[in-house]
């Protein structure tokens, strides 16, 4: 009790001498923050379709919501979603989606552009997005047009594994893609920096291959661990949105537009107890202490605009603590690649390639001598 | 009831009988055939076109670097030792910029300096100095400032061929009370920035567009004065409410510069730029970095009619034609200089910003070629295909000719295409390199699709070797 007195007894006097500081940088328009970037950009791709995955639609809108609230202007968000949800025959509240017990906000409600729909959120797609390789024709609201000086936020949701993540049950993207994908991001001065955050099964695997420059990556669940949905909402039957999205947003809500909150605050408040799972960080790449990154460095749009201050916050808090619902799909996503790569390394792999050929051979040969 | 009965002279046959020997063989060896023919096309089928790049042309390019000469002629002046001793000064402040600076008393087509007194008057690539071995370092300071002036790269927009300029007339609300619905934009914009764009038309291609919005709410609550309100410099940072302003059009990927023309509301007027400490201060303009300009107007409240007054229109298109030249990296004249103010900009600023934005594209154009060369060996799926290779090769060929350009404009456009075409090159929508495809998901696509066709060939091909070496023993 008396350590976490004293510790709020810091913080507030770190926050207030941080303020005094700001104060003056700001009294000059063109001063530089600590964070080089003069314009913000916002990736969000909900990679689910389908009516049982609301909860991912519900992700991320609620990820778009906060981040046109702190000021990335919808110009400069790219939101990828299947956009089934809204609009589904079997949605009980047609043309809304809601994320939160008791239906107070309505994610979908105003102003919603989505500038990849249905079937055009595709792998293919995402990494066109992030490279820049588009055909002349692409109009502007689907492109990515950063700079060297953009702060980039990447934000993923949907049914993934041990390196993987699965597009609209028909593709996958595996890390591998991502990381070279931001490589050549690098490559090409596509960007300042890099926040990549990922709600899936086993989501930390995703960011470990990832070698460029400047990036901030942070995931749900660890590897061989599932990431729970956070509640079931009886008239819609189905569940509304996962557990560490439901938190990041919680705690996004309490920041505004002119925050000084850190990452590392935001990376402090993951309580895996919670979540159920244990959300990761990798900041090895990320060349900033993370408690001088200010979460409006990636969530806020740094001189240009402002969204209201919310209204109606996120009363995940407040509402009835439910029981932690299992995921059943991602769970048999994880466990069918578990088995089959599991922790086994490459020489095995080879070998057993390797085996199947000799046993093919055997077969056939066995085969051809049999007979005569 | 008549039973079926096989007519007497048809027996089943052995279909082992059925061809000779030698037939079935080449049915056989037909199939293998065919398979063996069709290896050719499925590699080729599979396989990802990938060109050579010219590697080393792109590795000698980055030990070029993009230099200068800058030639100045000094008038009037009977010292000969002066010519040789700026020359030395002059230098030394610039050696790092990529400058190779002679001056002499020769006639050529550069700037020139002429001795007079009183302050520096600064002319289109002229120079009115009190030239004396005394003043030199001064005059070399001077020079460097005009040559080479320091710029801020976080302000100033980053270089394209063609920008979009989107001026606004926001009024908060016009529905209460007064309101500016009109404004003589077509005039202001020839009298005030043709200018400036015609000067600058040999880095840019502008297109200009023009609004006026009736309802433009602000994002928060300007702070209450005794007189009036006003914005906090916290305020500035997110005083564009893009979520609710629509600013410009979507038509084209150029960069936008936007300039606003802020009218508050009667709720809000007047409305103030409050300083750090919370007081008022006279500004009523602001810059956000890379993006544009922004003027708050409050009008009088016995304004007569809606049109925008001309003295206002004059005092905020001159603002934006400062914030346009801030933006676009124009460098401003010391404050002690005094110039021509019929001219929008000198020949000295003008130069100053070629050279620059020159040496920006060159690099720009070095990195890109460099990182398309690293990428393709770095990624092996990456195709290359002959549109890439062309634009590496036309690229390095306007990097060659930008070299050997002897004219400023010459060389900012060959940078420029060079930029153009490596940046082409690099976004080629054919350049995606292939999904990463682990050795695993290969053979699980090929083993259900061949093996169960090629099992019973190898079986036959192996029954008819066994018996055709039965048959020789």
């Amino acid at each position: 009790m008396l350590v976490s007195f004293v510790h709020l007894l810091l913080l507030f006097s770190w926050s207030w001498r941080t303020l005094a500081s700001h104060e003056q940088l700001v009294g000059d328009f063109f001063s530089k923050s600590t964070s080089n970037h003069t314009n913000n950009w916002a990736v969000l791709v909900c990679s689910s379709r389908y009516w049982f995955n609301y909860r991912h639609m519900a992700n991320a809108l609620g990820m778009y919501r906060t981040v046109k609230r702190l000021g990335i202007p919808d110009s400069n968000i790219i939101l990828m979603l299947a956009d089934d949800a809204a609009c589904n025959s079997r949605n009980k509240f047609p043309g809304s989606v809601y994320a939160n017990p008791g239906r107070g906000l309505d994610l979908y409600g105003d102003n919603i552009e989505v500038d990849y729909r249905g079937y055009e959120v595709t792998v293919e797609n995402f990494i066109r997005v992030l490279t820049g390789r588009m055909e002349p024709s692409v109009p502007r609201s689907k492109r990515l047009l950063t700079d060297a000086n953009s702060n980039v936020f990447v934000y993923m949701t949907g049914h993934g594994g041990n390196e993987f993540l699965k597009f609209q049950d028909n593709e996958e993207i595996s890390a591998f893609d991502i990381a070279d994908a931001f490589e050549q991001m690098w490559q090409k001065k596509r960007y300042n920096e890099i926040f990549f955050m990922i709600d899936t099964c086993q989501a930390n695997t995703m960011y470990t291959k990832f070698y460029s420059p400047n990036i901030l990556a942070t995931g749900s669940a660890k590897l061989d661990q599932n990431s729970y949905s956070y509640e079931n909402d009886n008239d819609l039957g189905v569940h509304i949105i996962d557990r560490y999205t439901h938190y990041v947003l919680e705690y996004m809500e309490r920041i505004n537009k002119t925050s000084h909150q850190t990452m590392r605050d935001l990376f402090d408040s993951y309580d895996p107890v919670k979540i159920s799972s244990d959300p990761g960080v990798r900041a090895d790449l990320f060349r900033r202490p993370l408690d001088e990154v200010l979460i409006t460095d990636f969530f806020g749009g740094v001189a240009q605009v402002e969204v209201q201050e919310s209204t109606t916050p996120f009363s995940g808090a407040d509402g009835p603590e439910s029981v932690p619902a299992a995921d059943t799909r991602p769970r048999v996503a994880a466990t069918a690649f578990t088995t089959e790569t599991g922790v086994q390394d490459e020489s095995w792999r080879t070998m057993r390639t390797w085996g199947g050929v000799v046993l093919l051979g055997a077969l056939v040969g066995w085969v051809g001598s049999r007979t005569v | 009831m008549a039973s079926h009965v096989h007519p007497t002279d048809t027996t089943l046959r052995d279909p082992a009988g059925l061809f000779s020997e030698s037939i079935r063989r080449l049915i056989i060896a037909s199939y293998w055939l065919v398979i063996i023919a069709a290896i050719p096309l499925w590699w080729q089928t599979t396989s990802i076109e990938r060109l050579s790049l010219p590697t080393s042309r792109v590795h000698a390019q980055a030990a070029n670097t993009l230099r200068f000469p800058v030639h100045i002629r000094l008038e009037n002046v009977q010292d000969d030792s002066l010519a040789p001793a700026l020359q030395q000064f002059v230098q030394e402040r610039t050696q790092t910029s990529g400058l190779d600076v002679t001056v002499d008393d020769k006639d050529a087509d550069s700037y020139t300096i002429t001795l007079a007194g009183g302050p520096p008057l600064v002319m289109e690539r002229q120079l009115t100095y009190p030239v004396r071995s005394g003043t030199l370092p001064a005059l070399a300071d001077t020079l460097a400032a005009l040559l080479v002036p320091p710029v801020d790269v976080h302000r100033v927009a980053q270089y394209s061929p063609r920008y979009r300029l989107a001026f606004t007339l926001l009024n908060e609300d016009a529905a209460a009370g007064t309101s500016i619905s009109s404004w003589d934009v077509s005039r202001a914009i020839s009298r005030h920035l043709s200018p400036i764009l015609n000067s600058l038309s040999v880095l840019h291609n502008f297109t200009v567009e023009s609004q006026v919005q009736f309802h433009a709410p602000l994002a928060f609550s300007p702070v209450a004065l005794p007189h009036g309100y006003g914005l906090t410099p916290e305020d500035l940072t997110v005083f564009v409410n893009s979520a609710e302003w629509s600013l410009s059009s979507s038509v084209s990927n150029d960069p936008v510069l936007h300039f606003i023309l802020f009218i508050p509301s009667e709720s809000h007027k007047p409305l103030q730029i409050l300083d750090s400490n919370g007081n008022p201060s006279s500004s009523d303009a602001f810059l956000l970095p890379q993006w544009g300009g922004i003027v708050i107007y409050n009008p009088p409240s016995d304004l007569d009619s809606s049109q925008l007054p001309p003295s206002a229109l004059t005092s905020v298109f001159s603002t934006f034609a400062h914030q346009l030249l801030i933006l676009l990296g124009v460098p401003s004249l010391l404050p002690e200089m005094r110039t021509d103010p019929s001219s929008a900009l000198t020949g000295w600023q003008l130069d100053a910003l070629l050279r620059r934005r020159a040496s920006e594209n060159a690099d720009g154009a070095r990195d890109t070629l460099e990182s398309i060369v690293k990428l393709v060996d770095q990624i092996e799926n990456m195709p290359v295909g002959q549109d890439v290779r062309g634009d590496v090769q036309n690229s390095l060929t306007a990097l060659d000719k930008m070299y050997a350009s002897t004219s400023l404009n010459e060389t900012l456009h060959q940078s420029a295409d060079a930029l153009t075409l490596a940046s082409r090159a690099f976004f080629n929508p054919g350049m995606l390199a292939l999904l990463y495809f682990p050795a695993e998901h290969k053979y699980a696509v090929y083993t259900p699709l061949f093996a169960s066709a090629v099992i019973p060939l190898i079986a036959a091909a192996m029954r008819e070797f066994r018996a055709w070496r039965k048959e020789r023993r």
